[in-house]
């Protein structure tokens, strides 16, 4: 049943004051015919027959005027906001335009707030995730924080106990130097027994030095500033060496001492000699140490460019709990009545593998110990020139040929007397100097043939000195004789370095060498 | 000189960019306000490809976003000659919605030119797209940009490469 006629002329003068319709007539090619209603509302301007509306209302573009067509909401180039009604007619189509800024501004309140509220949701869902990764980071990192707080824990303890460890190992031979020099020194004991607290005293400074020694290998391991120096040598001579060095300590304890090449090792191998000297002191050392009865054997045999060196021991064994443990620093196994800081068989495994080799152990408790050593070594057809044995004799004069002079630098006025008194014992003039400063300056003045520096002294320094003494034109031997731990490049400012407390009788010898 | 007038559709997911994207196209600047659309927003701008040897008026229809079209919306693609694709590269669910849309477009109106851009490229700290996935994206629409409607970082060039897929398909069906 149709509405009441003044119901619908309600309606329809509400829906046009609401809406301003207006009304184009266009043909098929977009031109005006005709129009009706007011456009001043919707920007639309060159409303002429004839004019191609698609210039001034630019979203006609492209869509077909044959089809009834309803857009909702377009907002126009001009800004204003229509609903925009396509009405085919013959040839023809209607064009209407309603006011929609009304409903527009509504639902963009709503729409909006619907997407904000979206956004808001994607945001928490973005946070949430980034929470959970910060959790998860926290928890990673408060793991790691756990892990490191473990590490120093561990590390502190062994320091204590290496420190406590050290202490000993110090006091043990100090207590023998002090206690047998005052014995020396004492006015009534006999010249006999002297010459035995003189031996006493020297064995045990030689014990506190390869503590030191020891220590410092592991400190420059740490730095990484070991390098390797490689170069040809017999093997056979090492063991020799090592067979001197070793047979006299195990006869002491009743062992047999065995060495034993394979013929298969070539006559002259390529490798660092030093460093593998050190590492199988230290293995035989040990063996020797924790051996009480029976034999230590060292053998080495050779295949594809490697050597392999077994030291084999009948000592107590090692229990499979401490073979993890005695490679790590400190670390002696639980047999902790032997002297030692602990370091050996670390540094061993260290020099090793920096050779690029492989140490392992092989252990039953109760029935000895293997270890085993594998490196690179290249077979040499080189001949050995000279002899590089480590216990190779020095040369014995020490005697200055000619008129030399030497001057000394160091602000240890007892290194300096002892130093005095050897070099003025074969022969050599002598200058001394206290500080850096005085002695280029004598240097320079007195032109010695050598000069001999220590390097933690007052002024410049050692190595600055030498350096100094270069530049200013001083070129004969600058011998470095000092406590310090001085890298390669340091090392490079001297003729050669020599470590407190060298062996006086190869300084006298390289200093007699250096300067004829 | 020839000229040519070409409709194309701005589409993809709610808050990507859109509106910024034709703002700053259109008259070089940026708004940070985000303002809604509804229905959809006309604007031209006119470019000349002297290679091609066109002045291409280009009337661009900014329509409201939504993650998939109705008839409301597909009603305004009647007649438009390529699409730009947008969604923001800090999000990237929105890239769901233009692969949506752009299978619905293509199974009710054909194959037409396009591109997508990944918007939003300013804000690195949040940008959850890979590079491998840019890569395929760009070789499943017709090219794909990095754009920021901020700097105006490759909105220029995103238009430029649909004006001339445009041409060259207009070219193609003479």
């Amino acid at each position: 049943m149709a509405l009441p006629a003044p119901v619908v002329s309600y309606l329809q003068s509400s829906f046009l004051e609401e809406t301003r319709p207006f009304c184009l007539l266009l043909d098929a090619n977009y031109r005006v015919v005709d129009s009706w209603g007011d456009n001043s509302w919707c920007g639309l301007t060159g409303i002429e027959p004839g004019a191609d509306m698609r210039e001034s209302a630019p979203f006609l573009v492209g869509l077909p005027l044959t089809e009834t067509q309803r857009f909702e909401f377009i907002e126009t180039v001009g800004r204003a906001i229509v609903h925009a009604h396509l009405v085919p007619e013959g040839d023809n189509c209607y064009v209407v335009l309603l006011d929609a800024r009304v409903a527009h501004a509504a639902q963009q309140t709503t729409q909006h707030s619907v997407n904000e509220h979206r956004l808001m949701h994607v945001r928490q869902r973005k946070f949430i995730a980034r929470q959970r990764e910060l959790i998860s980071e926290l928890i990673e990192t408060r793991s790691e924080l756990e892990h490191h707080r473990r590490d120093a824990e561990r590390s502190s303890a062994e320091k204590s106990r290496f420190i406590a460890s050290m202490s000993h190992e110090f006091r043990t031979p100090l207590a023998s130097i002090i206690n047998y020099a005052e014995l020396a020194a004492a006015g009534d004991t006999s010249a006999n027994d002297v010459q035995k607290c003189i031996e006493t005293i020297s064995r045990s400074a030689q014990h506190l030095t390869s503590l030191v020694e020891a220590l410092l290998d592991d400190a420059t391991l740490d730095a990484g500033q070991v390098e390797l120096v490689e170069h040809d040598f017999d093997l056979r001579k090492v063991f020799d060496d090592l067979a001197a060095m070793m047979a006299p300590l195990a006869a002491e304890k009743g062992l047999s001492f065995v060495t034993l090449v394979d013929p298969d090792v070539p006559k002259v191998i390529h490798a660092d000699e030093v460093r593998l000297r050190q590492v199988l002191i230290n293995v035989l050392g040990n063996a020797v140490k924790f051996t009480l009865e029976g034999s230590v054997k060292i053998t080495a045999t050779y295949a594809v460019d490697r050597l392999r060196i077994k030291v084999a021991d009948t000592g107590p064994g090692i229990s499979p709990e401490d073979q993890e443990r005695v490679f790590r620093a400190f670390e002696r196994g639980s047999t902790r009545e032997k002297a030692g800081a602990g370091l050996g068989l670390t540094i061993s495994l260290r020099l090793v593998q920096l050779m690029r080799g492989e140490v392992s152990l092989e252990s039953v408790q109760g029935q000895g110990c293997e270890v085993i050593i594998v490196i690179p070594a290249a077979a040499s057809a080189a001949p050995i020139g000279h002899d590089t044995g480590m216990f190779a004799a020095l040369g014995s004069d020490t005697m200055a040929q000619k008129p030399l002079s030497v001057l000394i630098c160091d602000d240890d006025a007892d290194m300096v007397a002892l130093v005095e008194h050897y070099l003025h014992r074969s022969g050599y003039g002598l200058i001394t100097s206290s500080d850096t400063t005085e002695a280029i300056e004598k240097t320079l003045n007195y032109a010695p043939d050598l000069v001999l520096m220590d390097c933690n002294i007052p002024g410049i320094g050692g190595v600055a000195a030498a350096l100094q003494l270069r530049e200013r034109g001083y070129a004969k031997p600058i011998v470095a004789l000092t406590a310090s731990n001085l890298d390669a490049e340091e090392q490079g400012a001297f003729t050669r370095f020599f470590r407190k407390p060298a062996p006086m009788q190869e300084l006298l010898a390289e200093i007699k060498r250096l300067t004829h | 000189m020839t000229r040519l007038t070409s409709k194309v559709c701005i589409v993809g997911d709610f808050a990507v960019g859109k509106t910024s994207v034709v703002e700053r196209f259109v008259s070089n600047h940026f708004s940070g306000k985000y303002l809604s659309t509804v229905g959809v927003k006309i604007d031209t701008k006119e470019i000349e490809q002297g290679a091609a040897g066109v002045s291409h008026k280009l009337v661009i229809w900014d329509v409201a976003g939504s993650d998939s079209f109705g008839d409301r919306e597909f009603a305004y693609l009647r007649g438009a000659s390529g699409y730009i694709f947008v969604a923001d590269g800090t999000r990237a669910l929105t890239i769901g919605a233009v692969e949506t849309i752009q299978s619905q477009i293509a199974e009710k109106f054909g194959a037409a030119p396009s591109v997508l851009l990944l918007n939003k490229r300013d804000l690195v700290a949040e940008w959850e797209v890979t590079d491998e996935r840019f890569e395929a994206l760009s070789a499943s629409f017709n090219g794909a940009f990095k754009t920021s409607a901020k700097t105006g970082d490759d909105v220029e060039d995103a238009f430029a490469r649909l004006a001339q897929l445009i041409v060259e398909n207009e070219l193609r069906g003479k």
